[in-house]
Protein backbone atom coordinates (compact mmCIF):
# COMPACT_ATOMS: atom_id res chain seq x y z
CA UNK A 1 0.00 0.00 0.00
CA UNK A 2 1.46 3.31 -1.09
CA UNK A 3 0.06 6.75 -0.35
CA UNK A 4 1.18 10.30 -1.02
CA UNK A 5 1.95 12.03 2.26
CA UNK A 6 1.25 15.70 2.85
CA UNK A 7 2.65 16.57 6.28
CA UNK A 8 1.98 20.33 6.12
CA UNK A 9 3.86 23.03 8.00
CA UNK A 10 2.87 22.16 11.57
CA UNK A 11 3.99 18.55 11.37
CA UNK A 12 7.23 19.67 9.86
CA UNK A 13 8.06 22.22 12.51
CA UNK A 14 6.46 22.32 15.93
CA UNK A 15 4.30 19.23 15.87
CA UNK A 16 6.87 16.59 15.11
CA UNK A 17 5.29 14.14 17.54
CA UNK A 18 2.32 14.03 15.19
CA UNK A 19 4.53 13.44 12.16
CA UNK A 20 6.61 10.80 13.89
CA UNK A 21 3.66 8.93 15.35
CA UNK A 22 1.75 8.90 12.04
CA UNK A 23 4.79 7.46 10.32
CA UNK A 24 5.27 4.90 13.09
CA UNK A 25 1.65 3.73 12.88
CA UNK A 26 1.89 3.44 9.09
CA UNK A 27 5.02 1.34 9.50
CA UNK A 28 3.30 -0.96 11.98
CA UNK A 29 0.46 -1.40 9.48
CA UNK A 30 2.65 -1.86 6.42
CA UNK A 31 1.76 1.40 4.68
CA UNK A 32 4.37 3.06 2.52
CA UNK A 33 4.31 6.87 2.52
CA UNK A 34 5.64 8.92 -0.38
CA UNK A 35 6.15 12.48 0.83
CA UNK A 36 4.99 14.89 -1.88
CA UNK A 37 8.21 16.42 -3.15
CA UNK A 38 8.59 20.12 -2.51
CA UNK A 39 5.04 20.46 -1.13
CA UNK A 40 3.97 23.97 -0.16
CA UNK A 41 1.87 25.34 2.70
CA UNK A 42 -1.90 24.82 2.24
CA UNK A 43 -2.51 28.53 2.79
CA UNK A 44 -4.56 27.85 5.91
CA UNK A 45 -7.18 30.42 6.89
CA UNK A 46 -5.03 33.27 5.55
CA UNK A 47 -5.06 31.86 2.01
CA UNK A 48 -8.80 31.85 1.65
CA UNK A 49 -9.11 35.20 3.37
CA UNK A 50 -7.33 36.58 0.33
CA UNK A 51 -9.84 35.16 -2.12
CA UNK A 52 -11.68 31.94 -2.99
CA UNK A 53 -9.42 31.14 -5.91
CA UNK A 54 -6.17 31.70 -4.02
CA UNK A 55 -7.52 29.59 -1.16
CA UNK A 56 -8.06 26.69 -3.57
CA UNK A 57 -5.08 27.12 -5.87
CA UNK A 58 -2.42 27.06 -3.14
CA UNK A 59 -3.32 23.59 -1.79
CA UNK A 60 -3.92 22.42 -5.39
CA UNK A 61 -0.26 23.10 -6.11
CA UNK A 62 0.77 20.21 -3.84
CA UNK A 63 -2.25 18.05 -4.58
CA UNK A 64 -1.58 17.93 -8.31
CA UNK A 65 1.80 16.29 -7.68
CA UNK A 66 0.12 13.34 -5.96
CA UNK A 67 -2.47 13.17 -8.71
CA UNK A 68 0.25 12.89 -11.35
CA UNK A 69 1.86 10.10 -9.38
CA UNK A 70 -1.51 8.34 -9.37
CA UNK A 71 -1.67 8.23 -5.60
CA UNK A 72 -4.31 8.99 -2.99
CA UNK A 73 -3.25 11.47 -0.34
CA UNK A 74 -2.91 11.18 3.40
CA UNK A 75 -3.06 14.61 5.09
CA UNK A 76 -2.99 14.22 8.90
CA UNK A 77 -3.46 17.91 9.74
CA UNK A 78 -7.22 18.41 9.86
CA UNK A 79 -6.92 21.97 8.56
CA UNK A 80 -4.70 21.05 5.59
CA UNK A 81 -6.94 18.06 4.91
CA UNK A 82 -10.01 20.26 4.72
CA UNK A 83 -8.32 22.76 2.40
CA UNK A 84 -7.48 19.89 0.05
CA UNK A 85 -10.92 18.31 0.23
CA UNK A 86 -12.37 21.69 -0.76
CA UNK A 87 -10.18 21.71 -3.85
CA UNK A 88 -11.58 18.39 -5.03
CA UNK A 89 -15.10 19.43 -4.11
CA UNK A 90 -14.90 22.61 -6.17
CA UNK A 91 -13.16 20.94 -9.11
CA UNK A 92 -15.82 18.26 -9.25
CA UNK A 93 -18.72 20.67 -8.99
CA UNK A 94 -17.55 23.46 -11.29
CA UNK A 95 -15.70 22.99 -14.60
CA UNK A 96 -15.06 26.73 -14.59
CA UNK A 97 -13.32 26.55 -11.22
CA UNK A 98 -11.36 23.51 -12.37
CA UNK A 99 -10.10 25.53 -15.30
CA UNK A 100 -9.21 28.53 -13.14
CA UNK A 101 -7.33 26.42 -10.61
CA UNK A 102 -5.45 24.61 -13.37
CA UNK A 103 -4.39 27.91 -14.88
CA UNK A 104 -3.33 29.28 -11.50
CA UNK A 105 -1.06 26.29 -10.82
CA UNK A 106 0.00 26.02 -14.48
CA UNK A 107 -0.89 22.32 -14.55
CA UNK A 108 -4.08 20.45 -15.21
CA UNK A 109 -5.75 19.14 -12.09
CA UNK A 110 -8.66 16.69 -12.26
CA UNK A 111 -9.54 15.97 -8.66
CA UNK A 112 -8.91 12.26 -9.02
CA UNK A 113 -6.78 11.63 -5.93
CA UNK A 114 -8.78 10.76 -2.86
CA UNK A 115 -7.76 12.72 0.21
CA UNK A 116 -7.75 10.93 3.54
CA UNK A 117 -7.62 12.42 6.97
CA UNK A 118 -5.69 10.25 9.36
CA UNK A 119 -8.90 9.33 11.18
CA UNK A 120 -10.78 7.88 8.22
CA UNK A 121 -7.57 6.44 6.82
CA UNK A 122 -6.85 4.36 9.91
CA UNK A 123 -10.47 3.57 10.69
CA UNK A 124 -10.78 2.07 7.19
CA UNK A 125 -8.46 -0.73 8.27
CA UNK A 126 -11.27 -1.96 10.48
CA UNK A 127 -11.23 -2.13 14.26
CA UNK A 128 -10.40 -5.85 14.27
CA UNK A 129 -7.31 -5.34 12.19
CA UNK A 130 -6.14 -2.44 14.38
CA UNK A 131 -6.78 -4.49 17.52
CA UNK A 132 -4.72 -7.34 16.09
CA UNK A 133 -1.72 -5.05 15.68
CA UNK A 134 -1.77 -4.06 19.37
CA UNK A 135 1.12 -5.33 21.46
CA UNK A 136 0.63 -3.19 24.57
CA UNK A 137 -3.11 -2.70 25.23
CA UNK A 138 -4.00 0.62 26.87
CA UNK A 139 -5.91 -1.08 29.67
CA UNK A 140 -7.63 1.17 32.18
CA UNK A 141 -6.83 4.39 30.32
CA UNK A 142 -9.76 6.79 30.04
CA UNK A 143 -9.52 8.74 26.82
CA UNK A 144 -11.53 11.78 25.73
CA UNK A 145 -11.44 11.90 21.93
CA UNK A 146 -11.52 15.48 20.76
CA UNK A 147 -12.32 15.83 17.06
CA UNK A 148 -12.54 19.61 16.72
CA UNK A 149 -14.31 21.21 13.78
CA UNK A 150 -12.39 20.85 10.57
CA UNK A 151 -12.58 17.10 10.47
CA UNK A 152 -16.38 16.90 10.73
CA UNK A 153 -17.68 20.21 9.40
CA UNK A 154 -19.10 21.37 7.09
CA UNK A 155 -20.76 18.02 6.40
CA UNK A 156 -21.02 18.92 2.70
CA UNK A 157 -17.29 18.33 2.26
CA UNK A 158 -16.22 16.59 5.47
CA UNK A 159 -18.66 13.73 5.46
CA UNK A 160 -16.73 10.79 6.86
CA UNK A 161 -18.06 10.84 10.40
CA UNK A 162 -21.13 12.15 12.21
CA UNK A 163 -20.77 15.96 12.39
CA UNK A 164 -22.37 16.26 15.82
CA UNK A 165 -21.35 13.01 17.46
CA UNK A 166 -18.35 11.51 15.67
CA UNK A 167 -17.16 8.14 16.90
CA UNK A 168 -14.32 6.82 14.75
CA UNK A 169 -11.54 8.01 17.04
CA UNK A 170 -13.42 6.60 20.05
CA UNK A 171 -13.77 3.28 18.24
CA UNK A 172 -10.05 3.21 17.57
CA UNK A 173 -9.21 4.00 21.19
CA UNK A 174 -11.37 1.05 22.21
CA UNK A 175 -9.58 -1.14 19.67
CA UNK A 176 -6.34 -0.21 21.45
CA UNK A 177 -7.81 -1.46 24.72
CA UNK A 178 -8.57 1.96 26.21
CA UNK A 179 -11.86 3.21 27.57
CA UNK A 180 -13.53 5.95 25.51
CA UNK A 181 -15.25 8.45 27.80
CA UNK A 182 -18.54 9.80 26.62
CA UNK A 183 -18.50 13.58 26.67
CA UNK A 184 -20.37 16.39 24.95
CA UNK A 185 -17.59 18.63 23.61
CA UNK A 186 -16.08 16.34 20.97
CA UNK A 187 -16.52 18.91 18.22
CA UNK A 188 -16.63 22.20 20.15
CA UNK A 189 -14.31 24.70 18.48
CA UNK A 190 -10.93 25.38 20.16
CA UNK A 191 -10.55 28.86 18.64
CA UNK A 192 -8.22 27.78 15.84
CA UNK A 193 -6.00 30.54 14.44
CA UNK A 194 -7.80 33.13 16.57
CA UNK A 195 -5.07 32.39 19.08
CA UNK A 196 -2.82 34.65 17.04
CA UNK A 197 -5.34 37.44 17.11
CA UNK A 198 -7.30 37.34 20.33
CA UNK A 199 -5.72 35.24 23.06
CA UNK A 200 -8.40 36.02 25.62
CA UNK A 201 -11.31 34.65 23.61
CA UNK A 202 -9.37 31.60 22.50
CA UNK A 203 -8.27 30.68 26.00
CA UNK A 204 -11.91 30.86 27.12
CA UNK A 205 -12.90 28.57 24.26
CA UNK A 206 -10.17 26.06 25.07
CA UNK A 207 -11.04 26.12 28.75
CA UNK A 208 -14.59 24.91 28.10
CA UNK A 209 -13.20 21.86 26.37
CA UNK A 210 -10.59 20.99 28.97
CA UNK A 211 -13.09 21.48 31.77
CA UNK A 212 -15.58 19.13 30.16
CA UNK A 213 -12.97 16.43 29.57
CA UNK A 214 -11.93 16.78 33.19
CA UNK A 215 -15.52 16.45 34.42
CA UNK A 216 -15.96 13.36 32.25
CA UNK A 217 -13.07 11.79 34.15
CA UNK A 218 -10.59 11.60 31.26
CA UNK A 219 -6.92 10.75 31.91
CA UNK A 220 -5.93 12.17 28.57
CA UNK A 221 -7.36 14.17 25.67
CA UNK A 222 -6.45 12.92 22.21
CA UNK A 223 -6.70 15.01 19.06
CA UNK A 224 -6.10 14.65 15.34
CA UNK A 225 -5.45 18.33 14.61
CA UNK A 226 -2.29 20.34 15.29
CA UNK A 227 -4.29 23.51 15.87
CA UNK A 228 -6.47 21.82 18.50
CA UNK A 229 -3.41 20.28 20.10
CA UNK A 230 -1.62 23.60 20.35
CA UNK A 231 -4.64 25.47 21.69
CA UNK A 232 -5.25 22.92 24.42
CA UNK A 233 -1.75 21.71 25.21
CA UNK A 234 0.19 24.96 24.98
CA UNK A 235 -2.52 27.00 26.67
CA UNK A 236 -3.22 24.74 29.66
CA UNK A 237 -1.06 26.88 31.91
CA UNK A 238 -2.76 30.05 30.75
CA UNK A 239 -6.18 28.48 31.28
CA UNK A 240 -5.24 27.59 34.84
CA UNK A 241 -3.95 31.07 35.47
CA UNK A 242 -6.92 32.89 34.02
CA UNK A 243 -9.59 30.71 35.61
CA UNK A 244 -7.70 29.77 38.78
CA UNK A 245 -8.02 26.11 37.97
CA UNK A 246 -5.54 23.28 38.21
CA UNK A 247 -6.09 21.14 35.15
CA UNK A 248 -3.27 18.75 34.39
CA UNK A 249 -4.73 16.64 31.60
CA UNK A 250 -2.13 15.73 28.99
CA UNK A 251 -3.13 16.48 25.40
CA UNK A 252 -1.58 14.21 22.77
CA UNK A 253 -2.25 13.00 19.25
CA UNK A 254 -4.31 9.82 19.03
CA UNK A 255 -1.66 8.41 16.74
CA UNK A 256 0.88 8.64 19.57
CA UNK A 257 -1.22 6.33 21.71
CA UNK A 258 -1.78 4.05 18.74
CA UNK A 259 1.91 3.88 17.83
CA UNK A 260 2.73 3.20 21.47
CA UNK A 261 0.14 0.44 21.73
CA UNK A 262 1.50 -1.11 18.54
CA UNK A 263 5.01 -1.28 19.95
CA UNK A 264 6.77 2.09 19.50
CA UNK A 265 8.71 3.46 22.45
CA UNK A 266 7.68 6.93 23.71
CA UNK A 267 11.03 8.54 22.82
CA UNK A 268 10.66 7.50 19.21
CA UNK A 269 7.37 9.32 18.73
CA UNK A 270 7.74 12.27 21.12
CA UNK A 271 5.18 11.04 23.61
CA UNK A 272 7.71 11.69 26.38
CA UNK A 273 8.80 15.21 25.44
CA UNK A 274 6.75 16.63 22.58
CA UNK A 275 4.14 18.37 24.71
CA UNK A 276 3.74 21.23 27.15
CA UNK A 277 1.42 19.27 29.39
CA UNK A 278 3.10 16.62 31.48
CA UNK A 279 2.81 13.16 29.95
CA UNK A 280 4.69 11.34 32.73
CA UNK A 281 1.57 10.31 34.61
CA UNK A 282 0.07 9.08 31.38
CA UNK A 283 3.17 7.06 30.60
CA UNK A 284 3.19 5.60 34.08
CA UNK A 285 -0.41 4.56 33.63
CA UNK A 286 0.07 2.77 30.35
CA UNK A 287 3.48 1.18 30.90
CA UNK B 1 -23.09 51.12 14.15
CA UNK B 2 -25.69 53.86 14.55
CA UNK B 3 -28.73 52.86 16.53
CA UNK B 4 -31.22 54.32 14.05
CA UNK B 5 -31.51 53.18 10.51
CA UNK B 6 -33.63 54.39 7.66
CA UNK B 7 -34.58 51.08 6.11
CA UNK B 8 -36.04 52.54 2.94
CA UNK B 9 -32.89 54.51 2.21
CA UNK B 10 -30.81 51.48 3.08
CA UNK B 11 -32.72 49.31 0.65
CA UNK B 12 -32.57 51.94 -2.07
CA UNK B 13 -28.82 52.34 -1.82
CA UNK B 14 -27.62 48.90 -0.84
CA UNK B 15 -30.56 46.64 -1.65
CA UNK B 16 -28.40 44.55 -3.91
CA UNK B 17 -25.91 43.64 -1.16
CA UNK B 18 -27.54 40.24 -0.57
CA UNK B 19 -27.42 39.62 -4.32
CA UNK B 20 -23.73 40.41 -4.51
CA UNK B 21 -23.03 38.17 -1.53
CA UNK B 22 -24.96 35.47 -3.37
CA UNK B 23 -22.94 35.99 -6.55
CA UNK B 24 -19.64 35.75 -4.71
CA UNK B 25 -20.52 32.89 -2.38
CA UNK B 26 -23.36 30.98 -4.01
CA UNK B 27 -25.22 31.28 -0.70
CA UNK B 28 -28.66 32.89 -0.50
CA UNK B 29 -28.82 34.79 2.76
CA UNK B 30 -32.40 35.83 2.04
CA UNK B 31 -33.52 32.37 3.16
CA UNK B 32 -32.51 33.10 6.76
CA UNK B 33 -35.51 33.32 9.11
CA UNK B 34 -33.56 34.45 12.16
CA UNK B 35 -33.96 31.39 14.33
CA UNK B 36 -30.63 32.17 15.97
CA UNK B 37 -29.30 28.62 15.89
CA UNK B 38 -26.06 29.72 14.25
CA UNK B 39 -25.29 32.13 17.07
CA UNK B 40 -26.34 29.69 19.77
CA UNK B 41 -23.65 27.25 18.70
CA UNK B 42 -20.92 29.71 17.77
CA UNK B 43 -18.15 29.26 20.28
CA UNK B 44 -16.32 32.43 19.26
CA UNK B 45 -19.48 34.45 19.83
CA UNK B 46 -20.26 32.75 23.15
CA UNK B 47 -16.75 33.46 24.42
CA UNK B 48 -16.99 37.15 23.58
CA UNK B 49 -14.88 37.26 20.44
CA UNK B 50 -17.46 38.94 18.19
CA UNK B 51 -19.15 42.32 18.27
CA UNK B 52 -22.23 41.24 16.31
CA UNK B 53 -23.72 37.75 16.51
CA UNK B 54 -23.74 35.61 13.32
CA UNK B 55 -27.53 35.66 12.94
CA UNK B 56 -27.49 39.46 13.12
CA UNK B 57 -24.88 39.55 10.37
CA UNK B 58 -27.30 37.53 8.21
CA UNK B 59 -30.10 40.00 8.97
CA UNK B 60 -27.87 42.97 8.23
CA UNK B 61 -26.97 41.46 4.86
CA UNK B 62 -30.67 41.05 4.10
CA UNK B 63 -31.26 44.69 5.01
CA UNK B 64 -28.42 45.88 2.84
CA UNK B 65 -26.33 47.22 5.74
CA UNK B 66 -23.17 46.80 3.74
CA UNK B 67 -20.93 49.42 5.34
CA UNK B 68 -21.87 48.30 8.83
CA UNK B 69 -21.28 44.60 8.10
CA UNK B 70 -17.92 45.23 6.48
CA UNK B 71 -16.82 47.11 9.57
CA UNK B 72 -17.70 44.42 12.10
CA UNK B 73 -15.16 42.47 14.06
CA UNK B 74 -17.27 39.36 13.52
CA UNK B 75 -16.35 38.83 9.86
CA UNK B 76 -12.69 38.58 10.92
CA UNK B 77 -13.22 36.74 14.18
CA UNK B 78 -15.12 33.89 12.51
CA UNK B 79 -12.75 30.90 12.41
CA UNK B 80 -14.80 29.03 9.80
CA UNK B 81 -15.43 26.10 12.11
CA UNK B 82 -18.71 25.66 10.17
CA UNK B 83 -20.70 24.60 13.23
CA UNK B 84 -23.33 27.15 12.20
CA UNK B 85 -23.39 25.81 8.64
CA UNK B 86 -23.86 22.24 9.83
CA UNK B 87 -26.82 23.26 11.99
CA UNK B 88 -28.71 25.90 9.98
CA UNK B 89 -32.27 24.66 9.35
CA UNK B 90 -32.37 26.76 6.15
CA UNK B 91 -29.25 25.16 4.77
CA UNK B 92 -27.32 28.43 4.67
CA UNK B 93 -23.54 28.13 4.57
CA UNK B 94 -22.94 30.91 7.09
CA UNK B 95 -19.21 30.23 7.28
CA UNK B 96 -18.92 30.73 3.56
CA UNK B 97 -20.79 34.01 3.84
CA UNK B 98 -18.40 35.22 6.55
CA UNK B 99 -15.44 34.25 4.38
CA UNK B 100 -16.94 36.03 1.37
CA UNK B 101 -17.67 39.23 3.27
CA UNK B 102 -14.18 39.23 4.74
CA UNK B 103 -12.74 39.02 1.23
CA UNK B 104 -15.01 41.90 0.17
CA UNK B 105 -13.79 43.99 3.11
CA UNK B 106 -10.18 43.14 2.41
CA UNK B 107 -10.55 44.10 -1.26
CA UNK B 108 -11.92 47.47 -0.23
CA UNK B 109 -9.20 47.93 2.35
CA UNK B 110 -11.65 47.95 5.26
CA UNK B 111 -9.90 46.15 8.08
CA UNK B 112 -10.61 48.29 11.11
CA UNK B 113 -13.18 45.82 12.46
CA UNK B 114 -10.33 43.66 13.71
CA UNK B 115 -7.03 44.83 12.38
CA UNK B 116 -5.00 42.29 14.36
CA UNK B 117 -6.59 39.53 12.32
CA UNK B 118 -5.82 41.31 9.08
CA UNK B 119 -2.21 41.84 10.14
CA UNK B 120 -1.89 38.17 11.02
CA UNK B 121 -3.21 37.06 7.62
CA UNK B 122 -0.88 39.45 5.79
CA UNK B 123 2.19 38.31 7.68
CA UNK B 124 1.24 34.67 7.24
CA UNK B 125 0.80 35.11 3.49
CA UNK B 126 4.06 37.02 3.18
CA UNK B 127 5.81 34.20 4.98
CA UNK B 128 4.55 31.50 2.61
CA UNK B 129 4.99 33.66 -0.48
CA UNK B 130 8.60 34.12 0.53
CA UNK B 131 9.46 30.65 1.83
CA UNK B 132 6.80 28.35 0.37
CA UNK B 133 6.04 27.10 3.86
CA UNK B 134 5.32 28.74 7.18
CA UNK B 135 8.41 29.90 8.97
CA UNK B 136 7.07 30.09 12.52
CA UNK B 137 9.99 31.79 14.23
CA UNK B 138 9.90 34.58 11.64
CA UNK B 139 6.12 34.74 11.84
CA UNK B 140 6.12 35.19 15.61
CA UNK B 141 8.75 37.91 15.56
CA UNK B 142 6.95 39.83 12.81
CA UNK B 143 3.63 39.44 14.59
CA UNK B 144 5.03 40.63 17.88
CA UNK B 145 6.49 43.71 16.27
CA UNK B 146 3.32 44.63 14.43
CA UNK B 147 0.76 43.78 17.05
CA UNK B 148 2.72 44.75 20.15
CA UNK B 149 0.90 46.71 22.77
CA UNK B 150 -2.44 45.25 21.83
CA UNK B 151 -3.59 41.66 22.16
CA UNK B 152 -0.07 40.51 22.03
CA UNK B 153 0.78 42.03 25.34
CA UNK B 154 -0.07 38.56 26.61
CA UNK B 155 1.74 36.59 23.98
CA UNK B 156 4.08 35.10 26.58
CA UNK B 157 2.33 31.84 27.10
CA UNK B 158 3.76 30.79 30.41
CA UNK B 159 7.38 29.87 30.91
CA UNK B 160 7.27 26.07 30.37
CA UNK B 161 5.06 26.44 27.31
CA UNK B 162 7.35 29.09 25.92
CA UNK B 163 10.48 27.03 26.46
CA UNK B 164 8.79 24.06 24.87
CA UNK B 165 7.60 26.16 21.92
CA UNK B 166 11.04 27.68 21.41
CA UNK B 167 12.56 24.23 21.63
CA UNK B 168 10.15 22.78 19.10
CA UNK B 169 10.30 25.67 16.65
CA UNK B 170 12.90 25.41 13.89
CA UNK B 171 15.25 28.38 13.97
CA UNK B 172 15.87 28.53 10.23
CA UNK B 173 13.45 29.09 7.37
CA UNK B 174 12.23 25.89 5.70
CA UNK B 175 14.45 24.53 2.97
CA UNK B 176 12.84 23.77 -0.37
CA UNK B 177 14.06 23.22 -3.89
CA UNK B 178 11.57 25.68 -5.28
CA UNK B 179 10.32 28.09 -2.64
CA UNK B 180 8.81 30.33 -5.30
CA UNK B 181 5.72 28.20 -5.97
CA UNK B 182 3.24 30.06 -3.76
CA UNK B 183 4.32 33.45 -5.10
CA UNK B 184 3.61 32.32 -8.64
CA UNK B 185 0.24 30.83 -7.75
CA UNK B 186 -0.81 34.03 -5.97
CA UNK B 187 0.28 36.15 -8.94
CA UNK B 188 -1.57 33.93 -11.39
CA UNK B 189 -4.73 34.10 -9.27
CA UNK B 190 -4.59 37.89 -9.29
CA UNK B 191 -4.30 37.87 -13.08
CA UNK B 192 -7.16 35.40 -13.54
CA UNK B 193 -9.44 37.29 -11.15
CA UNK B 194 -8.55 40.56 -12.85
CA UNK B 195 -10.01 39.22 -16.08
CA UNK B 196 -13.50 39.10 -14.65
S1 LIG C 1 -29.26 29.21 11.74
FE1 LIG C 1 -29.66 29.76 9.58
S2 LIG C 1 -31.83 30.42 9.56
FE2 LIG C 1 -31.17 30.40 11.71
S3 LIG C 1 -30.52 32.52 12.11
FE3 LIG C 1 -28.69 31.37 11.50
S4 LIG C 1 -28.54 31.66 9.29
FE4 LIG C 1 -30.60 32.24 9.88
S1 LIG D 1 -18.08 29.30 11.26
FE1 LIG D 1 -17.78 31.31 12.19
S2 LIG D 1 -19.84 32.07 12.63
FE2 LIG D 1 -20.00 29.86 12.25
S3 LIG D 1 -19.91 28.93 14.28
FE3 LIG D 1 -17.83 28.93 13.46
S4 LIG D 1 -16.90 30.84 14.18
FE4 LIG D 1 -19.12 31.02 14.47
Amino acid sequence: MRYAYYPGCSLHSMETSYDRSVKAVCKHLGVELWEIPDWVCCGASSGHSMGHLVGLAIPAKSLVKAEKEGLDVLAPCAACWQRMVWVNHEINSSPEMKDKISRAIEEEINGTSKIFSIIDFLAAFGMDKLAQAVKKPLKGLKVASYYGCYYVKPPKVAHVDDPENPHLMDDMMKALGAEAVDWPFKTECCGASMIFQDVDTTVSMSKKIVEMAYKAGADVIVTACPVCEMNLDMRMEQINKKFKTNYKIPVVYFTELMAYAMGSVPQEIGLDSGHCTDTQLLLAKIS
Amino acid sequence: MSSMLNLSAQQREHGDFADRVFEESGVDVRKCYQCGKCSAGCSVHICGGMDVSPNRIMRMVQLGMEDEVLRTRTIWACVLCSTCTARCPRDIDIARVMDTIRIMAKKRGITEGFNNANVFHDIFMNSIIKYGRVYEAGLFVALKLKQSGTMFADLPIGIPAMISAAFRMPKLPPKMKNSDQVRKVVENCKKIEGEN
